[in-house]
């Protein structure tokens, strides 16, 4: 691939990212300003119209893209860079959700709970998801052939996506301070009124909106700091080539103490 | 401060301030390849080890 071909910017991710940002101001401002407060939480209900959203794109989208992207590298029909870099750009991205996941959560549970944090399993499995993330990105760090390196974070970030699961089941197959479904019914019927349901799926469509941009972009650097390393390894060869055929060159014209000497 | 605009201003910022930082990482990169390109020779320079 030539260096213009893989700098080159995507309109498409461009209007993704406005839309993102428009879909984002519309539930806060209808998070914030329009929505009633709710019966039994009163304003503190408020804080679900972006934690479900965010915890959805830390645990559904980058479990998605980072494992499916991985089974595609290591599949050899369809292993290629490019589905190694979009699983690395999706931890990042994952990380960053994961986090925010566990921030936005404590400052709903401190007022409502009691507590900012408790070893309850689905708060404990989150925690583990952005440590295992990490330990991802330190292990993209280490220094190693491409394809290795490729190989390495592959399977690690399998490994990673048992935990997602797991986040999930929590509140069914352990008895924790976290509830399970509550908005949204196994039968997908919404207990919520018409304007605190449509800022609540809102939040869904602007949260995976600006995912999908951030992605992008992070892909975007992976591939221009592939790009580098691979340009800067060809400028150090032809280099050294160029020097080993001046030395080549300065060996031939070099006086010889006889008939048959210098350099071959 | 509430809980809530806490939340918010948080989950905002924290969105803004990575996405800004991408942006500028991936300028910075852009830069890198353009700096670590070789060298184009002139048309009908020699080339590279070639006798002028």
């Amino acid at each position: 691939m030539s260096a213009p071909t893989m700098t080159r910017r995507p309109r498409w991710l461009t209007v993704v990212g406005l839309l993102g940002v428009v879909a984002m101001g519309f539930t806060v401002w209808l998070g914030l300003w329009v929505t009633p407060p709710d019966q039994f939480q009163g304003n503190l209900a408020r804080l679900l119209y972006i934690h479900p959203a965010i915890a959805t794109v830390a645990l559904y989208w980058v479990g998605l893209v980072a494992a499916g992207g991985s089974l595609l590298y290591l599949w050899p029909r369809t292993r290629s860079f490019f589905w190694d870099r979009l699983a690395a750009a999706a931890v990042e991205v994952g990380a960053v959700f994961a986090a925010l996941t566990l921030v936005t959560g404590a400052l709903w549970g401190r007022p409502v709970w009691g507590v900012w944090w408790t070893w309850d399993a689905r708060l404990t499995s989150t925690a583990l998801l952005l440590l295992l993330e990490i330990g991802y990105l330190a292990l993209r760090r280490v220094p190693a052939e491409p394809a290795i390196r490729a190989r390495r974070c592959a399977v690690a970030a399998l490994l990673i996506a048992i935990d997602i699961p797991i986040v999930h089941f929590s509140v069914d197959w352990w008895n924790t301070l976290h509830q399970g479904g509550t908005f949204i019914d196994p039968g997908f019927q919404i207990h919520a009124s018409p304007s605190m349901s449509w800022t609540f799926l809102l939040g869904f469509v602007a949260f995976s909106l600006i995912f999908v941009w951030l992605l992008g972009v992070r892909y975007q650097v992976e591939v221009l700091q592939d790009a580098v390393g691979d340009q800067e390894l060809e400028v150090s060869l032809t280099e050294r080539w160029s020097e080993d055929t001046e030395l080549v060159g300065a060996g031939t014209n070099a006086p010889t103490p006889g008939p048959g000497g210098g350099a071959p | 401060m509430s809980y809530v605009d806490a939340g918010y201003s948080i989950a905002l910022a924290t969105l803004f301030v990575y996405a800004v930082g991408l942006l500028l990482r991936r300028r910075r990169w852009e830069r890198a390849l353009q700096m670590s390109e070789p060298p184009r020779e002139p048309e009908g320079a020699p080339a590279c080890g070639e006798p002028s």
